[in-house]
This record gives structure tokens, C-alpha cells and sequence, in this order.
């Protein structure tokens, strides 16, 4: 993001020692980051808690390997991996719906039935955790890729129904006119011409809901029991209990394998990101 | 806003209005289901008597009134307090802090970049990571035995000290995306106030005070209300650091809620405390959003 500001707000002579600071500041922020990788790498035979420091081995593939089968991670990869893409796939879609039926068909009372969808949002989590465990368990929904991708769904949808409806609001009405003389009915109006245009806030959206579910705890933790079901996250906080004494090193590789998605993900579409959550936040 | 109530035709004539439903109706159905009856569900249960087995028994507010005279969630509430505060002073001042000096800086997006990494990782990959550092003995410990500090303290043992070093850890994850808004900000301030207060003089912190930190405003408010609502909930991090404990020392509302409910089986003062989050969590959310509306008349 370069400035196009010829003057600089500051006197130049500063700017040496804020990048100084910055860059510090930045090396400790890495520090963590270099802990984890180094000691993910040790054998878990030459691991040792006394020497973090130093790098020793460089078996990072093999501990990966190892925690993959350890506490089931590798299914678990597989559920989160669907998760993280069917609902908020589904949910940017019914998101989608709701505000093309509010701006663009200007459903009666739009406003307040935004509300109410938005409003499910506001809630902490907490309020649904016991009804949920509850009636899934009494629904055989309990520890069910279904149960799991319906409730990650419901909670992705007041988010993309709240950016979706700002985003069409910017679409001016007679591109609808214009497609209603030209014939179309309604579905085709929306998936052949406000879905297109939507692409990038769509885009957005995805990543973030995607970035969320993938990093969800508490929901795999009430709500699935079994390897093939339970989260990423879920299982990784079931290992570090189970093996963070006698197999540290593996455990920090499952750490690294988790983590590493998301952080390329967020990486590389920084730009989406940061523009989603300004477009979720005005 | 205004242009959903203009020029429409009457409802009588309006062809779309069927239409209108059926697209709104699996957002609303989803919500409603999933989310809103579970609501409710949680609300009536924090007036009963249940455990999950047979129906629940109606007995008024005795679940709150428990829960105001339990020591445990009393501590609770004075951690995550901790937590909002903590939260708001590390985090968010120090992403403010980086904002400000990367602002208009070359290679400001690479010098950035180191903060921004720990900002995708899940809370409970921030707690392996931390637990390892942090652990008696660990990596951290090794640092401060090399420079010759052998008596240091148990940093996730003692309380409050492992509520303080667990903030710390959760600044670690969360200053770079406080960065990256209080940027974009940075960069939607028209330039021409700041060139006629640098013509006047103004600089450094003068600069900020007169002319940043008010046209900051609007964003500080919704940074600070999303960091106050995080932290009210705060779970994960806890939950894998010290599991609420040593004891129920550290607990947050959110691992208290947790606790009563599914490892008591304690489901109506598990709901209560739910209830009472929820109205907290409420009042800080309006509280802010009053605050940014009020300032959105102003721009």
C-alpha cells in the first residue's frame, strides 16, 4: 500500500527509527513463529524440553506424518476440509438470497427481516451450545458431518446476508428493470446478474466464514465425539491434553499442519480479507 | 437504506412479492432454527431444574441467585473483565502503535507482514504454541536462566499472572489485524487537513492529537466494541492453556458456562450464565454501536 503523498507527514530523519522499531518489534513478533518450527522438526528421540533454542533435526515431515495418525488428524482434515468449503458455500448463497429478496425484489418489511437475520449474530455462542447438544443428541444429528455442516451454515449466514444486502445496495434498481424487459425471471436474474457482479465481496465472504470454521473449537467440542467427525482444532486441543508431555515435538507439528492453511490463506488474499471486514464493519 | 421504502408499487400490484419470500426464506429458516430456538430454549432452561434426563423443572431464578453467590463465578467475572481490559490496552494500542508508524513508511506493507502471521492461527494453535513457550522449564524460562534469572515465576500456575501472560499470548495473535484496520483508516484521511496542519507546525504527537486520533474515531469505536465482544467470549485460548485452572483460578464466563453445563451436567445455572454473558455481551454491543452511530453524523 504506497502512499501517493508527496510530503511526509513526519520529518524523514524519524523515519530511520520507526523502521528500526518496526523491525524489532517484528523479530520478537517471529520468535513464537521460529520456536514452533524448529522444535516441530526434532525427532521426538533427540527432543528435549531443556534446549528450545536451537535447531537440532529437521524431521518435520515425519512428525507430521506422525501426528496425522496420532488423535486421528488425518480424518479430521477431511471433515474440516468439507466444512470449511460446503457451508460457507451454502451460506454466501442463502446470504446472497436475502439480500437480492431486500434490495433488488424489495420485499416487504425488508428491513426488518434483515434485522432478524442479522441478529442472529450478536448472540455469543454460548446461548446455543446446550439446545443444540441437546437436540442433536436426541435427533441423531449428534456427531454428524450433516449436524456439524448445518450449524457452521446457520452461523455463517447473518454475516454474508449483512455484507450481500450492502452490496447490492450499490447496484442501481434498473439493472433489474432492464433484465425484467429483457425477459428474465427472477432465479435467472440472480444467478446470471447479481451473482456475477457480487463475485468479489463473494469472494470475501468465503474466505473469511471458510478461515472461521476451520478455527473452530467449541463447536466440535459439544457438538462431535469421533475421529471422522470432530474438527481439526477439536482433535489438535485433544492431542496437546493426551501426548503434550511424552511427544511434545509431534504435538507441535500437528500445531504447524493445522495452522499452516489458514495462514497462507489469509496471506495470499489479504486484500479480500481486510476488504471483507471493512464491507462486514460499515 | 432509504431506497428500499422509495418508488415501490403498491403491495397489491407488487409481482415479486411471492418471489421476494422464497429467497429470503432459508436465511430466515436457517437463523430461526439453528440459532434463535436454541435462544429461547437456553433462556427458559436458566429457570429450570435439568440435567439432560427427564423434563426440566420450573424453580424461578434460584439458578441466578447461585450463581451470584458462587466464589467460582465471581472470579470468573473479575478474569474476563481482566481479559476486556487486557485486550483493549495490548492488542489494540499496540496496533494502533504500528499502524501509525508504518503509516506513509516505505516497505510499511513488509514491515507489517511478521504481525499479520499470527493473526489466521486458531486459538488453540496460539495456546500449543504459548504452552510450550511458557511451560515450567520452557523456552522462555531457558531465555531468562541464560541471562541469569534461574527464579522465575510459574507463568501459567500462578494467578493472576497466567490470566496476564494468556492476554499476552492472545496480543500476539490478535495486534495485526488491528494494524491492518486502523491502516485502512489511516489511508481514507483526506490529505488536505494534514498538509494545513503541517504548514502550521504541527507534528508528531501534536499532529495525532489534533488531527488523526479525531478523524480515527469512527474506526476506533468499531475496533474497540468487536475487541470488547471478542474478549467477553473469551474460550479457546483458556481452554487450552490452563483448562480454567490451576483449580478454577483462571476460568472465564465462557469456560464457567462450559463447565457448569457439560462437565456437571449442571444445565440450568450452565444456561444462566449463559443468559448473563448474552446480557452483558448486549450491553457492550449497544453501548458501542450508539457510539459509532452518533459519530457517523458527525462525518
Amino acid at each position: 500500500m504506497p502512499s501517493k503523498s508527496t510530503a511526509p507527514p513526519f520529518k524523514s530523519t524519524a523515519r530511520v527509527i520507526r523502521t528500526a522499531v518496526l523491525a524489532v518489534l517484528g523479530l520478537l513478533w517471529l520468535i513464537p513463529v521460529y520456536l514452533l518450527i524448529i522444535n516441530a522438526a526434532k525427532a521426538p528421540e533427540t527432543f528435549t524440553t531443556t534446549h528450545s533454542w536451537r535447531p537440532t533435526d529437521f524431521s518435520l515431515l515425519s512428525n507430521i506424518g506422525e501426528a496425522m495418525r496420532l488423535s486421528g488428524l488425518a480424518d479430521s482434515v477431511l471433515s474440516t476440509l468439507v466444512y470449511a468449503v460446503v457451508s460457507p458455500v451454502i451460506a454466501v448463497l442463502v446470504g446472497a438470497a436475502a439480500g437480492f429478496a431486500i434490495v433488488a425484489l424489495r420485499l416487504r418489511h425488508g428491513f426488518a427481516w434483515f434485522v432478524a437475520i442479522f441478529g442472529g449474530t450478536v448472540f455469543p455462542l454460548q446461548m446455543i451450545l446446550l439446545p443444540l447438544f441437546d437436540a442433536y443428541s436426541r435427533m441423531n444429528l449428534f456427531d454428524t458431518r450433516l449436524g456439524m455442516i448445518l450449524v457452521y451454515t446457520a452461523i455463517s449466514i447473518p454475516f454474508s446476508a449483512f455484507v450481500m444486502r450492502n452490496f447490492f445496495t450499490g447496484i442501481a434498481h434498473n439493472v433489474f428493470e432492464a433484465s425484467v424487459l429483457d425477459g428474465a425471471s427472477t432465479g435467472r436474474i440472480f444467478f446470471r446478474v447479481y451473482l456475477p457482479m457480487a463475485s468479489s465481496a463473494l469472494v470475501a465472504i468465503f474466505i473469511l466464514q471458510a478461515t472461521f470454521i476451520w478455527n473452530d473449537f467449541l463447536l466440535g467440542l459439544v457438538l462431535s465425539q469421533s475421529d471422522t467427525v470432530r474438527p481439526i482444532v477439536t482433535s489438535l486441543a485433544g492431542m496437546q491434553s493426551t501426548y503434550g508431555g511424552a511427544q511434545m515435538s509431534t504435538v507441535l507439528a500437528g500445531g504447524l499442519l493445522v495452522s499452516l492453511p489458514t495462514v497462507v490463506l489469509f496471506l495470499c488474499t489479504q486484500k479480500f480479507f481486510s476488504r471483507g471486514l471493512a464491507l462486514g464493519q460499515y | 437504506m432509504t431506497s428500499d421504502k422509495a418508488t415501490r408499487p403498491k403491495a397489491a400490484k407488487d409481482p415479486y412479492h411471492w418471489s421476494a419470500r422464497g429467497f429470503i426464506a432459508p436465511g430466515v429458516l436457517g437463523v430461526a432454527v439453528l440459532l434463535y430456538v436454541p435462544l429461547l430454549w437456553t433462556t427458559f432452561i436458566s429457570f429450570t431444574e435439568y440435567n439432560g434426563l427427564g423434563d426440566p423443572e420450573w424453580i424461578g431464578v434460584e439458578n441466578y441467585v447461585e450463581m451470584f453467590d458462587d466464589p467460582a463465578f465471581l472470579g470468573s467475572v473479575l478474569n474476563t473483565l481482566l481479559w476486556v481490559g487486557g485486550t483493549l490496552l495490548v492488542p489494540v494500542g499496540i496496533g494502533l502503535g504500528i499502524a501509525l508508524l508504518t503509516w506513509n513508511l516505505k516497505g510499511g506493507t513488509w514491515l507489517r507482514l511478521p504481525f499479520l502471521i499470527p493473526y489466521a492461527v486458531s486459538g488453540i494453535g496460539v495456546a500449543v504454541i504459548w504452552s510450550f513457550i511458557l511451560g515450567s522449564g520452557g523456552a522462555l524460562d531457558q531465555a531468562l536462566g541464560a541471562f541469569g534469572f534461574s527464579d522465575t515465576p510459574r507463568w501459567l500456575v500462578d494467578a493472576p499472572l497466567n490470566t496476564v501472560v494468556m492476554i499476552l499470548a492472545t496480543a500476539w495473535q490478535g495486534v495485526g489485524v488491528n494494524a491492518l484496520l486502523f491502516t485502512i483508516g489511516l489511508q481514507s484521511i483526506p490529505k488536505e487537513p494534514l498538509e494545513a496542519a503541517r504548514i502550521d507546525g504541527a507534528g508528531g504527537f501534536r499532529l495525532f492529537r489534533s488531527i488523526l486520533w479525531p478523524m480515527l474515531r469512527p474506526l476506533t469505536a468499531v475496533v474497540v466494541g468487536l475487541s470488547i465482544v471478542a474478549s467477553l467470549k473469551t474460550f479457546d485460548i483458556v481452554q487450552g492453556m490452563t483448562k480454567g485452572g490451576p483449580g478454577r483460578d483462571s476460568e472465564t464466563l465462557a469456560l464457567t458456562m462450559y463447565k457448569e453445563t457439560f462437565v456437571n451436567s449442571e444445565y440450568g445455572l450452565g444456561s444462566a450464565i449463559a443468559v448473563f454473558l448474552t446480557i452483558v455481551t448486549l450491553a457492550a454491543a449497544i453501548l458501542y454501536l450508539r457510539q459509532q452511530l452518533s459519530s457517523k453524523h458527525e462525518g
